[in-house]
């Protein structure tokens, strides 16, 4: 038993320290500047995905830039020549982890507005942020109104 | 273990949703009325456990729990991952919506292969129950990430090398999951016996 004690103890300081890191929600990130595209790659607000790779197609499909990602997660490539169509980056952070972000053909032409920076900036933060507790507890009240559903169902006629 | 969206092919994502839905009907069939209540409290387990996750040196990794899951629920372990799951993809961005199927096989097969294989081992002794929970929380990681590792061979990776990668990145989610199942299971039949099918028989 007292084995077991140590070990559980083992468990929950290994837990502890872990903080709010999200390692499984992948992101990427990017936008235009001065002819350059910028990415900015990680899983979920705090861990960067490094040394991954970045491909980047066009409308049709065409793989126009391969590169990979810094120990910042960062990549910048420039805007490959002859571009006439969206950009799709495709992030790939290993084992069954994938993320996308599209840029469009406007934005590689044109400078951005502020409105156009301010809407990028939030679909970042949403795409950041973290599980709430509102979340959390909705799911498992999801959880227990199926379970409650199934045993409607179930229910033996009396 | 959480498998985003574009990563498999078409014919895999249909196979794991065919297999997926088939698991998930004989579950919902299978589960006993006064059970269903443990299937829950289980889902909504499995549902937070990936919120849980431990830093190992430069990695991170989060809990999942299929092993005790599937120990405890046997085939009804389908349709509680595949609502945790589904939830965790809708609320979450864990994983894929169309990678659902694949990822429910992933992690429910093993889950009720352990139910299988460890729950005999139950109620012997309490060094048994430690050892039986043990095993099946990492026989459980560990199967998960050959199945994850086939999932990905079968679009276009190389197996060994995939599957080798995924289950070095485990190891640690193998031990901690091992050993939470085991105390999981030692505390549930100290406390809460109910819970476990083999004091019902």
């Amino acid at each position: 038993m007292n084995i077991q004690k140590i070990l559980f103890l083992v468990v929950i300081l290994a837990i502890i320290p872990a903080g709010p890191a999200v390692a499984h929600k992948v992101i990427i990130f990017a936008w235009v500047e001065d002819g350059m595209i910028h990415t900015e790659s990680s899983f979920g607000s705090k861990r960067k995905a490094q040394n991954c790779a970045i491909t980047v197609v066009d409308e049709q499909g065409q793989v126009v830039h391969t590169g990979q990602t810094d120990l910042d997660g960062n990549h910048s490539f420039a805007i490959p020549e002859n571009t006439d169509s969206d950009l799709i980056l495709t992030l790939d952070a290993g084992i069954g982890h994938q993320a996308q972000w599209k840029i469009p053909k406007k934005e590689l032409i044109t400078l951005p507005s502020v409105k156009d920076i301010q809407t990028a900036m939030k679909k970042k933060e949403s795409l950041e942020q973290g599980p709430s507790v509102y979340k959390i507890i909705g799911g498992i009240g999801i959880i227990f109104l199926l379970a409650l559903g199934v045993k409607f169902l179930k229910r033996k006629p009396s | 273990m959480h498998i985003s969206e574009g990563v498999l092919s078409g014919p895999v994502l249909a196979a794991g949703a065919v297999i997926a839905v088939a698991g998930t009907s004989l579950g919902l069939k299978k589960i006993e009325y006064d059970r269903i209540v443990h299937v829950a409290i289980l889902a909504s387990a499995f549902f937070v456990a990936s919120l849980i996750h431990v830093n190992i040196g430069p990695a991170s990794v989060h809990l999942i729990l299929n092993g005790i899951v599937g120990l405890l629920l046997g085939v009804a372990a389908f349709p509680a991952i595949l609502t945790a799951l589904l939830l965790q993809s809708v609320f979450f961005q864990y994983g894929g919506l169309t990678a659902l199927g694949v990822n429910v096989v992933v992690m429910a097969v093993p889950a009720v292969l352990s139910h299988y294989l460890f729950l005999p081992l139950l109620g012997k002794s309490s060094t048994l129950n430690f050892t039986a929970g043990f095993l099946a929380g990492l026989f459980s990681i560990l199967f998960s990430s050959l199945l994850l590792g086939a999932a990905l061979w079968f679009t276009n990776h190389n197996f060994f090398e995939t599957s080798f990668a995924i289950i070095m990145a485990h190891i640690p989610v193998m031990i901690i999951e091992g050993i939470i199942t085991g105390f999981c299971v030692t505390f549930f039949l100290k406390v809460y016996p109910e819970i476990i099918p083999l004091r019902k028989k």
